[in-house]
């Protein structure tokens, strides 16, 4: 588990960036691209899929997203916002060549290493899928380091899908498999409709040599986790990245805590294991 | 003991008051609160601790991280670190065990918190043993002692005939030497230190196993506990070790074709409503039990995991303070006795 | 009978009876102090007590046991149709009338136990009383209270108050008789030390507001900081959205730590609204005056 770089710096004051380009995503979401400049450029020279960073929507405030790109495929920091609050309105009315403050990268990241030769089963919800889209991407870079590899993608509505535009690309990669599911779809979807728990029960992956990966509302997390189980999942085998109301990042003003962990430096990836004693962020 | 005079105490605190910004307790329309003084007849020597702790010192209110400055589209961030050397006066050992509790997170779990580490470096401590013990003080029951003087750089204590000086730190030391003259405002007296002399019982308090807190995760007591709950704020900031904060942008005047910000970080706390609530919706903690019992966890169990000391000094103040009387020595007997009894 | 065992008595009969779900009511906790108590058994009631530490306004339960489930969770969630018996002092249920008025409570599913009363100790939640000590003094609120048999219960417990007992005459420090400028200077110092603790805000009854106007987070009228202005704002505010619907129990300044006279302002509206109106909050339920009259002949409620 990587942690971001150490440096001088002041960690609570942000790195300048310009928003290189925004494309719109889905109903009320969008993909802002960063391009960092001068020292967070240098501190992001280096990130892993799972980590964070905080956006700051200057004269508003600052909000934590997943980083939604990797450095092997895109020099410009990417992350997808949806519209919900004070921080992400603001950042909804920013357009290109608009200046946002980064901080990070933060968090551990995924073991990407650990799950080599393993079989892969992604399941991303909604905006949730976000932080998962470098997982995908670094899975399919290096796609014979891995072994079979079941996307899992859900949203409350089409409009609601994030990365239409890559589906085929995931689909169509060696050993893939993709699902898609909406809980209400419209007139032209023809995939599958339902609760994605529903769809991880038809789907039924084999628990052998595999690990879970799973990003998505609290909610979701809790009964995916619950039917993973089912299916003969062992707590060790499922990874999740979580997320809570963050302010600092960097541990110190002891919001994001999930019992003794602290899910933004102990996480926001955790294994099950260490997590599912204390419920209280699911429910 | 090496002692100073009383009007050689007075004198030092006049002087370090013409100097440098100090802070000592004081009352403030009868309410005795930590307040920069001007002199030395500002300072209240009381035997109750103010009601609020001195971690406002070093974690104050409200403090302000950054100014940003946004003229078209060039936009300057200045950051705005504490600068002023200053003092603090009597600190009594509960409150500065709340500092080194604070240090363990803030400074010595990297990345260090440059703006309470830079107060902590600016600030010279003068503590004061206490000569008894509150009614509420339960200290002594988390292994502390009134008149423990580790944690500051200075600890006196007071007595008929001026105070007792014992010097902890160089930089206590470099401050007494700035000010006090050895002969003219010392003397040693022979007579044997006596310490805390109070007889009164603090209140019984036994801290539960730290493997008691998993299994009571999802006991009834907790909603039954917080019932009374008022989810105000009283507890976390009188507490000298609580330190949850929240941060966000706020707008200052500008000149025209300018628009100025501040981003301050301010006190929060865990026990109010919507502590958790994320923009979504989601609030994990929307009861008062959950609010309470992690209060009460954090406390107890989570901060000494992370960082090897207790969230609490003993200093009593959340039960004085508490508009329903919710305390916490009788959650912690209750924890005990949930587990004995089942 | 005493009248901790008379409550004690209505209690368990209630309850054993299933006519109410919940008693809400006063203890003894620790160091001495009275405290609120939530009573769901019959077995449990005799932690009941009644007596002159009693200074609680425990109306402000009321609006989270009726309404919102969430800020209230408690060990016995209480079906939707269930009723709560609460003890009240007469304060307190001109309190319960303007939520009926506004309606956060319903009178139905509410068992009033009112206390004809002679008054509540100063100090009162925040210490230990001696019954051989000196003699205390009744709280301000007391000393000036008008009132001191419910105007409205299911059960009463008292009869009448001792003839010597004197209605003071009400104590405004003298705000009245200063000058608009002076009075200005006056409130604009006095909110410097306060700690946005909201523990005043919290304690009363008649701040039940699902999100108040001052917390939002998007500072939308107010600051999050605890500078001067957003703290003059929050009280000045507060104090107007509570005119003509405080009924002046004092619970905000006995429950600040900072010793702000929040009552005081409070009160002091309320003295300028039975001047302009003719009107005291809680008599019976109703709108405050303010929100609800909007023509010059309306007729006060």
């Amino acid at each position: 588990m990587m942690n971001k770089i150490i440096t001088d710096e002041n960690p609570m004051v942000p790195f300048l960036g310009k928003l290189k380009y925004v494309r719109d995503l889905g109903n009320e979401i969008k993909l802002l691209g960063v391009e960092l400049m001068d020292g967070g450029a240098l501190a992001f020279s280096e990130y892993h899929p799972g980590q964070f960073a905080f956006v700051s929507a200057f004269g508003v405030g600052e909000a934590p997203f997943g980083i939604a790109s990797t450095p092997a495929r895109s020099g410009i920091l990417e992350f997808a916002i949806q519209r919900l609050g004070t921080v992400t309105t603001e950042l909804h009315r920013l357009g290109q060549g608009d200046v946002v403050g980064i901080r990070g990268p933060m968090g551990n990241c995924f073991p990407m290493h650990d799950f080599a030769g393993k079989n892969i089963i992604l399941l991303g919800g909604g905006i949730g899928g976000a932080p998962l889209r470098p997982v995908i991407h670094t899975i399919l870079d290096n796609r014979k380091d891995y072994g079979h590899f079941t996307i899992l993608w859900a949203a409350r509505h089409p409009s609601l899908l994030i990365f239409t535009d890559e589906y085929e690309e995931w689909r169509s990669s060696p050993d893939c498999e993709l699902h898609l599911t909406v809980d209400h779809p419209d007139q032209t979807w023809d995939h599958n409709v339902g609760l994605i728990t529903e769809l991880l029960a038809k789907v039924a992956p084999s628990p052998h040599n595999a690990v879970t990966i799973t990003c998505g509302p609290p909610v979701m997390i809790y009964y995916v986790n619950q039917v993973l189980n089912k299916l003969g999942f062992q707590p060790e085998q499922n990874f999740v990245t979580l997320e809570a109301r963050m302010h600092c990042g960097i541990g110190k003003c002891g919001r994001c805590n999930l019992g003794d962990k602290l899910i933004c430096v102990d996480g926001p990836v955790f294994k099950m294991t260490e997590v599912g004693q204390f419920l209280e962020s699911y429910l | 003991m090496t002692m100073i005079t009383r009007s050689a105490l007075f004198r030092w605190l006049d002087e370090m008051a013409e100097e440098l910004p100090l802070i000592a307790p004081s009352y403030v329309e009868g309410i005795l609160l930590y307040r920069q003084v001007s002199k030395s007849s500002e300072v209240a020597m009381a035997r109750e601790r103010p009601v609020l702790s001195p971690k406002e010192v070093f974690f104050p209110s409200t403090e302000v991280l950054f100014t940003i400055n946004k003229n078209g589209d060039k936009l300057r961030l200045n950051e705005t670190l504490p600068v002023k050397e200053q003092v603090v006066f009597g600190v009594k050992a509960c409150d500065a065990r709340g500092l080194s509790s604070l240090d363990a997170m803030f400074i010595d779990t990297a990345p260090a918190d440059p703006y309470y580490a830079a107060q902590r470096k600016l600030t010279t401590v003068i503590g004061m043993k206490c000569k008894e013990m509150g009614e509420t003080c339960f200290c002594t029951e988390l292994g502390l002692s009134p008149d423990d003087p580790s944690g500051v750089d200075i600890s006196l204590a007071e007595f008929e005939e001026g105070f007792d000086v014992q010097v902890m730190t160089q930089k206590g030391l470099d401050l007494l030497n700035r000010y006090l003259q050895d002969g003219a405002d010392f003397y040693i007296d022979r007579s044997p230190l006596s310490g805390c002399t109070d007889a009164t019982q603090p209140t019984r308090v036994v801290l539960p196993e730290a493997k008691t807190f998993p299994l009571l995760f999802e006991d009834a007591m907790w909603d039954e506990v917080a019932e009374r709950c008022l989810s105000c704020r009283i507890c976390a900031y009188a507490c000298p070790t609580c330190r949850c904060f929240d941060i966000r942008d706020e707008e200052l005047p500008a000149s025209a074709g300018e628009r100025r910000f501040e981003r301050i970080r301010c006190w929060d706390s865990c026990t109010r409503n919507a502590y958790r609530r994320t923009a979504g919706g989601h609030d994990p903690r929307a009861g008062k039990g959950e609010r309470l019992r992690n209060r009460i966890y954090c406390k107890y169990y989570y901060f000494p995991r992370r960082y090897g000391q207790l969230s609490c000094t003993g200093c009593g103040r959340c039960i004085d303070l508490c508009p329903v009387n919710i305390d916490i020595t009788e959650i912690l007997r209750r924890i005990v006795e949930v587990r004995q009894f089942p | 009978m005493t009248i901790s065992a008379e409550i004690q008595a209505k209690a368990a009969e209630w309850l054993t009876s299933g006519d109410v779900a919940c008693v809400v009511g006063y203890e003894r906790g620790t160091h001495g102090r009275t405290r609120p108590a939530f009573i769901y058994q019959g077995e449990d009631v005799a932690r009941l007590i009644f007596d002159k530490t009693c200074t609680h306004n425990l109306t402000t339960y009321l609006p989270q046991l009726f309404n919102d489930g969430s800020l209230m969770k408690a060990t016995h969630k209480l079906a939707p149709d269930a009723s709560i018996a609460i003890i009240t002092k007469p304060c307190d249920i001109r309190a319960i009338n303007v939520l009926i008025g506004e309606n956060q409570v319903s009178r139905e599913r509410l068992k009033v136990i009112g206390v004809v009363c002679e008054g509540i100790l100063d100090g009162a939640g925040k210490r230990a009383f001696v019954e051989c000590e000196p003699i205390y003094t009744y709280q301000r609120r007391c000393r000036s209270c008008s009132e001191r048999v419910p105007l409205v219960y299911d059960f009463l417990i008292g009869e009448s108050v001792s003839p010597e007992l004197v209605q003071e005459e009400e104590n405004l420090r003298g705000i009245q008789d200063l000058t608009t400028s002076e009075r200005a200077k006056y409130w604009l110092a006095q909110f410097d030390r306060c700690i946005r603790c909201y523990a005043c805000r919290q304690v009363c009854p008649l701040c039940n507001c699902p999100a108040c106007l001052y917390e939002r987070d998007d500072s939308l009228w107010v600051g999050m900081g605890f500078g001067v202005d957003e703290k003059r704002t929050f009280h000045l505010g507060r104090a107007f959205h509570l005119a003509g619907r405080c009924v002046g129990c004092d619970e905000c300044e006995r429950v600040c730590p900072m010793g702000l006279p929040i009552s005081l302002l409070n009160r002091r509206l309320a003295q300028e609204i039975e001047t302009m109106f003719g009107y005291r909050p809680g008599i019976k339920p109703a709108f405050s005056p303010l929100t609800s009259i909007l023509q010059q002949e309306q007729g006060i409620p």
